[in-house]
Formats: C-alpha cells, sequence, structure tokens
C-alpha cells in the first residue's frame, strides 16, 4: 500500500465519515481536518515521478490502473486546498448534502486525476459530473432550474466523450492510454477525436459555445458549495483537456488539421474559443447586477486565459496557464467567501441593495480587496504572475491579434471587479445596513489564510511555480525556468524575465512615500459619510447618493449591440428543435399500427445498409 | 449701523504669527506656504452670470493652470471658493454648506459686484446682499461682471497674500463662528444647520476662542442632531445568532 492507496483509501473514508458526522459541528470540524490530513498524505506522494496505485481491476481483458504524476498532483493540490477552505467556511452550514457533496467531489476528483487509462477516465469523468449536481442544488428554487441546464449539459458532453473513446478503442483495439500513440490514426481519424474528445471536455470547462450553463449553476447555491465549484470545479475539464491532448492528439496533431485549407487550423480555431472565452463571459459579467453571479461569470472567462496558456504549449504559456488554475482557484475561492459573507449578514448579493458596507465588515473589505486584485491580475497579488506569463507567451509567439483579445479581456475584469467592490463595500451605508456585523470567525480567518497565500504566492510565485515545473515535466515539456521570485527567460534573444520581489518592493516603496506624506500632513479627522459634497445638496439618510444601478452605461450604450444573446438564441433553438423531435417520436409510438411502421423502418434502413 | 465685520488683523492679533526664532522652521514654513500658494484647486461655485468669464480665463486665452490653479470637482479637495456673482438665499445655503465642507487652510473669493453689495440685485427679496455677513472673505473681484484679467490678477494678489501668510481669514470662520451664525440665523430661520460641526473643527485647528460659541450657537445646539462619525467595527458575534 503506498501514499496515493493511502490517499484514495483517506478520501473514500472521508466521504463515509460526512454521511455519518456532518449533523454535528464537532464532526463537521473534524471533517474539516480529514481535508488537511489528505493534503499531507498528498505531500507524501513524490510530483517529480509518476506512483502507481496498487487498486487495479480486469474488465475484458483490460487492466484498468490508477496513477499519479506532476500533473496530477498539482490539479490535487489545489482541489484539497479548495475543499480544505470551503469546509471550513461551512462550519456553520448545517446541510448535510453540502458536506456529503463536498467530499463525494473531492473524492472523484481525485480518482479523476488518478485515471491511468480512458476507461477508467470515462467513468471518473462521469463520478465527478454527477457529484457535482450535489453541490449545486442546495440554493433556492433557480439553483434546481440551473442544474437541470447542467446535468443536460453534461449528459451531452459525456456522450461525446463516450463516443470518443469507443472510436478510439475500434480503431486501435486498446483502451490505455498510449493505444493512440502506438497507432497512429489517420488525419480525419484525429479531426473526429479531437472535436469529440475536447468538445466534450469543453462542456465542464464551459468554453464557448457551451458556457451558458455555468453561472447560474455555480453562483446560485449555497456558500460553501459554490467556493468549492468556482475555484476548482470546472479546471477538470481543463485537465481532461490536457490528457487528450497529451494522448490523443498533440497539438502537432491539431495544428495539421486545416478547417480553411492553408488559413486556418484546428488549433488556431482553439485559441479563437479561448480568446473568445475570455472576452465575451468577462462582459457579460460586467453587466451582471448580482454579485455571485459576476463571479461565476468571471470563471468562465477566466477559464480562457488557461485555455489560452496551454494551447500555446510552450514553457512560459503552459506554466502560465497551469499557474493561472492555482491562482484563480484561490483568488476565485476568496472572493466568493467574501461574497457569501455579506450574502449571510445583509441576506442580499443585489448589487444594487448593497453600499458602505467596509465600515461594518471590514475583513470582508480586506478579503475581497486581496481577491479581486488578484483577479484582474494586478501586482503584488497572484494572479499577476500568471497573466503575465500568458501575455509574455503570446507577445513571443507574436499573436499580437489574441494578445489584444486577452488584454480587453483584462480590461473588462478590472471594470467589472471595481463594480463589485464599489457597490457593495464602498459608497454609502444603507440605512438597513446600520447594525450588520462583521462576519463569524469560522468564515472570516479562511478568508485572511487564503488573503495571505494569495499576497505570497504573488510575492514568492517561486513556490507554486514549483509544482507548476513537476506538471510541466509530466506532460512532457520543457519545466518553466524559475527561482523563488519569478522565471527566467531561457531565449535569450526575447529578454524579459519577471522577478516579483524587485516589484513588489518598487510597489510598496511607492506606497511608503503615499504613508509617510499622509502621516506627516497632521492628525486627520473623520467625518460623517451624509457629510458630504453632493453638489452642495443637503443628503439625509433617506437620499440614495450611491452610483450603483446601471452602473458603466457609457459603455454599456457601446457593447450593448454586440450583445444579441446569440448563444442563448442558440441553445433555444437548440432545445426548440429537441423538443420538435421528441413530439414527432411521441406520435410515431401513439400510433395504432406503430409496429408495422416500426418493421417498415428497420426494413428500410436494412435494404439500404446492405445496397 | 454695524461696524464693518471685514476682519482687521493688526500686529496684537494672535492669528498673525510672529516670527519665531528658529531659522530652519521659517525656511520650512515659507517652503511650505510658497508651494501652497502654487497649487491652488479652485471649486468655482457658479452662482450668477459671472461665471461667464471662468471659461475664457481658465483656457487657453489667459489659461490659470500656469498659475498652478486648477478646477477641482469637490470642497474635500479644493482650496478657492469662488462665487461669481449673485448669491439668491436658496443658494447661500448651498454655498455655506460647501465651505464649511472645505479643508482648512481654504480661500473665498467673491467675484462681481452682487457679491460684494448687492449690486443690480439690491433690491431684491431673494438674494443675500454681502457675502462676508455669512462666510469671511479674502478678496473681492468687482465689476459686473469682471474681465478674466480682472479675475487673473485678483487670483495672483490672493496667491501672493498666501505667499507671505496673510491670507488667514478662514481662521475668522472659526475663531467667531457665533457672528457668522447669527448672519445666517437671521438669513435662513432659527432652525438653519449644516451636518459640519463648526465648533469640533475649531477644537481640532485649535482655533476655538470665547466667540466661536455664543447665543447663537446655544440656538443650533437646541435642535441640532449632530451626525455620529462612522466607526470600524470588528463585530464579533454571539454564537447563537451565527447558526
Ligand atoms: S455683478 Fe453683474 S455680472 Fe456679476 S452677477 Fe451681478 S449682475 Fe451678474
Amino acid at each position: 500500500m503506498n501514499a496515493l492507496d493511502l490517499l484514495l483509501l483517506t478520501s473514500l473514508g472521508t466521504v463515509l465519515f460526512s454521511v455519518v458526522f456532518s449533523a454535528s459541528l464537532t464532526g463537521r470540524m473534524l471533517l474539516t481536518m480529514l481535508y488537511a490530513v489528505q493534503t499531507v498524505i498528498l505531500f507524501q506522494i513524490d510530483a517529480g515521478t509518476e506512483m502507481v496505485s496498487s487498486f487495479g481491476f480486469e474488465i475484458f481483458n483490460h487492466a484498468l490502473g490508477l496513477s499519479f504524476n506532476g500533473l496530477s498532483w498539482f490539479f490535487a493540490l489545489i482541489t484539497l486546498g479548495s475543499a480544505f477552505f470551503a469546509a471550513w467556511y461551512g462550519l456553520n452550514q448545517q446541510q448535510k448534502l453540502l458536506h456529503v457533496g463536498l467530499s463525494a467531489n473531492v473524492f472523484s476528483m481525485l480518482v479523476l486525476l488518478s485515471a491511468g487509462d480512458f476507461l477508467s477516465l470515462f467513468i471518473a469523468w462521469e463520478l465527478v459530473s454527477w457529484s457535482g449536481v450535489l453541490l449545486m442544488v442546495l440554493g433556492k428554487q433557480e439553483s434546481l432550474v440551473a442544474t437541470l441546464k447542467y446535468i443536460t449539459y453534461a449528459i451531452a458532453g459525456g456522450m461525446a466523450v463516450f463516443a470518443g473513446i469507443i472510436l478510439i478503442y475500434s480503431w486501435t483495439g486498446s483502451l490505455a492510454f498510449n493505444a493512440v500513440t502506438e497507432n497512429p490514426l489517420s488525419l480525419s481519424q484525429y479531426g473526429t477525436l479531437a472535436i469529440l474528445l475536447i468538445g466534450g471536455f469543453s462542456v465542464k470547462m464551459a468554453l464557448l459555445p457551451f458556457h451558458l450553463w455555468q453561472a447560474e449553476a455555480y453562483a446560485l447555491t449555497s456558500g460553501p458549495a459554490s467556493v468549492f465549484l468556482g475555484a476548482i470545479s470546472a479546471r477538470m475539464g481543463l485537465f481532461a483537456i490536457v490528457i487528450t491532448m497529451m494522448h490523443v492528439v498533440d497539438l502537432k496533431t491539431l495544428d495539421s488539421i486545416f478547417l480553411i485549407p492553408e488559413l486556418f487550423t484546428f488549433r488556431d480555431f482553439l485559441i479563437w474559443v479561448a480568446a473568445l472565452s475570455i472576452i465575451l463571459p468577462t462582459y457579460t459579467a460586467l453587466r451582471q447586477n448580482d454579485a455571485r453571479l459576476l463571479l461565476a461569470w468571471h470563471g468562465i472567462g477566466q477559464g480562457g486565459y488557461m485555455m489560452l496558456g496551454l494551447l500555446m504549449y510552450d514553457q512560459m504559456g503552459s506554466a502560465g496557464g497551469l499557474l493561472h488554475v492555482f491562482n484563480y482557484a484561490s483568488c476565485q475561492a476568496i472572493l466568493f467567501m467574501s461574497v457569501f459573507s455579506i450574502l449571510h449578514r445583509t441576506g442580499t448579493t443585489n448589487l444594487n441593495q448593497l453600499g458602505g458596507l467596509v465600515a461594518r465588515m471590514p475583513l470582508s473589505f480586506l478579503a475581497m480587496l486581496v481577491g479581486i486584485i488578484g483577479l484582474a491580475g494586478l501586482p503584488p497579488m497572484n494572479g499577476f504572475v500568471s497573466k503575465w506569463l500568458v501575455y509574455r507567451s503570446l507577445l513571443s509567439d507574436g499573436m499580437a491579434i489574441v494578445f489584444l483579445a486577452s488584454v480587453i479581456g483584462t480590461l473588462g475584469t478590472i471594470l467589472s471587479v471595481y463594480k463589485l467592490m464599489h457597490n457593495s463595500f464602498l459608497g454609502q451605508l444603507r440605512v438597513e445596513h446600520e447594525h450588520v456585523k462583521e462576519a463569524p470567525w469560522s468564515m472570516t480567518v479562511p478568508m485572511m489564510l487564503l488573503a495571505i497565500i494569495i499576497f505570497i504566492t504573488g510575492v514568492m510565485p517561486g513556490i507554486s511555480l514549483e509544482l507548476v515545473a513537476n506538471a510541466q515535466s509530466a506532460i512532457g515539456l520543457t519545466p518553466v525556468d524559475y527561482h523563488l521570485g519569478g522565471v527566467v527567460s531561457a531565449n535569450s534573444a526575447i529578454s524579459g524575465d519577471l522577478d516579483m520581489i524587485w516589484v513588489v518592493l518598487v510597489l510598496f516603496s511607492g506606497f511608503g512615500i503615499a504613508a509617510i506624506l499622509f502621516l506627516s500632513a497632521g492628525k486627520s479627522r473623520r467625518v460623517h459619510q451624509l457629510d458630504n459634497y453632493a453638489g452642495g445638496h443637503f443628503l439625509n439618510a433617506n437620499n440614495q447618493y450611491q452610483y450603483s444601478d446601471n452602473f458603466y452605461a457609457g459603455l454599456m450604450h457601446i457593447i450593448k449591440p454586440w450583445y444579441r444573446y446569440s448563444f442563448k438564441w442558440f441553445e433555444g433553438a437548440v432545445v426548440s428543435f429537441v423538443n420538435l423531435a421528441a413530439v414527432f417520436s411521441r406520435s410515431f409510438f401513439n400510433q395504432a399500427h406503430m409496429l408495422i411502421w416500426m418493421l417498415v423502418v428497420v426494413t428500410t434502413v436494412m435494404a439500404v445498409a446492405i445496397i | 449701523m454695524k461696524e464693518f465685520p471685514v476682519p482687521v488683523q493688526t500686529a496684537e492679533d494672535p492669528s498673525v504669527k510672529k516670527q519665531s526664532g528658529n531659522i530652519f522652521s521659517n525656511v520650512f514654513d515659507e517652503l511650505v506656504r510658497f508651494a501652497q500658494s502654487r497649487s491652488l484647486f479652485m471649486l468655482h461655485y457658479c452662482t450668477g452670470c459671472g461665471a461667464i468669464e471662468l471659461p475664457p480665463a481658465m483656457t487657453s486665452r489667459f489659461d490659470m493652470e500656469r498659475l498652478g490653479i486648477q478646477p477641482m470637482v469637490t470642497p474635500r479637495q479644493a482650496d478657492i471658493l469662488l462665487i461669481t456673482g449673485y448669491v439668491s438665499v436658496k443658494t447661500l445655503k448651498r454655498v455655506i454648506l460647501t465651505y464649511e465642507q472645505m479643508n482648512a487652510p481654504k480661500y473665498v473669493i467673491g467675484i462681481c459686484s452682487c457679491t460684494v453689495n448687492g449690486g443690480m440685485y439690491w433690491q431684491s427679496y431673494a438674494t443675500a446682499k454681502k457675502l462676508n455677513d455669512y462666510m469671511p472673505v479674502d478678496l473681492y473681484i468687482a465689476g459686473c461682471m469682471p474681465r478674466p484679467e480682472a479675475v487673473i490678477s485678483g487670483l495672483r494678489q490672493l496667491m501672493e497674500k498666501i505667499k507671505i501668510g496673510e491670507a488667514n481669514s478662514w481662521q475668522d470662520y472659526f475663531k467667531r463662528y457665533d457672528y457668522y451664525l447669527g448672519n445666517q440665523q437671521r438669513l435662513f430661520g432659527e432652525t438653519w444647520q449644516t451636518p459640519t460641526d463648526i465648533i469640533g473643527e475649531s477644537k481640532h485647528y485649535s482655533l476655538h476662542t470665547p466667540e466661536t460659541e455664543g447665543e447663537h450657537t446655544r440656538l443650533l445646539e437646541l435642535h441640532q442632531r449632530p451626525l455620529e462619525p462612522l466607526e470600524m467595527r470588528l463585530g464579533l458575534s454571539e454564537k447563537t445568532e451565527d447558526r
């Protein structure tokens, strides 16, 4: 029994434990500890080498095995970390389904991450898809609707993956990961597999145009569930896509499949899908008035950066893409925590009904501040490093237009996270929130810990880059050349290293100068928020001088024509088509002479088949 | 007739700072005053027709910015309050609120004859005649309306006053708040109040004198509900409530 076996067993044990004990507070505390224990066990596994689990069984003469490498290790760490913080954050949540769902998700994700062949990958994929449902149904009525939508998408995606795996089996006669690499296929076969597998996995990742389900499903459920789902759940799709690129169709093959001859390859297509997945959902996020939905839409947009980085498949780009999984998970988790602590205290996340909460919930404010700096990709938080790597790789590959697209996406991110913070924490405190208190310790402590992690991995990205380098060598790439403060550019022709320690030093010396000016100006005096300038108007508590509704009206006016809900329209068209087909088939089966008609159809099909 | 209420500063006036012996602090004070006079933010409260002469004064023809004077959108960051014409009673309330919200040191310039003595609106029932009844005015620029050259030269005079340390009339508002408040109450009625706490501020600037408070401030205190500052709270809640 090695460490991997122990990890999987502990994880399974956690599920059983959560089923029995999650009703009591002590039980939930122990549950949180169990995630920490799993993390400790994970650190016993050497990330640099491959570890094969002794659990394996045979099915139809195929040995199914579980094994762990650097890539799995990297994703497993993020999964366990997210689960640990989500469970801590949810200590006071008594919903049993939440805790069972969380542990079940962690277990199924660990199985997926350790999948050693296509069949176990598929089985684990379905496990992950279905255990996700447990966490999505915890909200009000609207969360059920969102979950149903998710199930539809997940089944469609799962079917596509299944079809792809069956094709691999019928073409190569094997389900092992090396099946395709050992029996090269034709280009059209590669193309089919790429469409089925990457398409199917990208449903989970919510790449365009399969993104419509995600925001509601992740956001409208209970707080800790949102934290976990938002942080890591969708990234399982990314993991599976990496597996596909590693074992089925590598990027070279993708680059030789031309969609428009001599002009536009499958890889270009994916790059543009990723770029559009950054821009469109980010600007949709800008339009949201519910803080939870705003964040969840960002999750879709940030997935685009990871995909983009991986599609570059060079040292820097893939490091950026993978690092962004880690960085984004920490930022999204802290942001969801902050937003749900607002919901916990005020009962709303409607950005038009909040404001000024910084005076009442300073720790949640601090958490959100750290989170939005990270999500927007600004120093000194960790989001800057990963985005910098992706940008740099785009630039050195000469992809100026895609670079521009990702910068536009970042602009949208900055604007909307500003909206998030301005409308909830800054500005005027509403009368009904006069007596709001800071969130309880069980919520603020994990937030503060995450904030520390975000800052430290921002100043010293070498810590997380080490894990990324392991993951890179596991997928057969040259690992990034890192040191504690950042990265060294391997290609000396294109200079440009990054040392965050210096960046942060410069940044903080700027703050220092500002602090000296502030402190030397003598003592300051606090004034009341109603002692404020509104063009000379006399304000009272019933005056709403907080500008929150129709935020960015000018920008919205400009981009509105671009948003004709074409994806919603497309989705609606597919739904109508399926409905229509259902009506026809029902009327077919309802006929009196159904059997005769069936006979006719079968004979025709057979006749056609014989001819 | 009342005495002419423009504060006259004499040598005994404690607001005129005596040169202290320390040469370094003198140099430092002078440096600060020079810097202050060269970076003035101006809140132009465009009350009357005189405002029309400000755009040419601000833009490229006369270009105030070469003197370091720029428009500013809020009183908290502004140094100069520019009243550009007749002030109706309704507007005056807003002007006073805005003035009180400015951070010291602050300077008031009355542009146009209407701010000096009512000008051509002298007979109007709705305008305030003399601006310096209601707030200390540093400088008047008379004319109906004064041309941009006059505005600029007025601003230069103010800069000069700041540089030699004589533009101190803002202190008068804190020192003789009761007097100004009395005039305001006469015009607006007894229930007049602003959300600002002038008495507290006069203590903050250590400008509190016996004349700061008087019968008018007592009248104000009778009905004033002061706004409590919002303090930061790390409120920890009882366990039962969290569940
Ligand atoms: S002085 Fe003349 S220009 Fe100025 S506000 Fe009065 S009437 Fe208008």
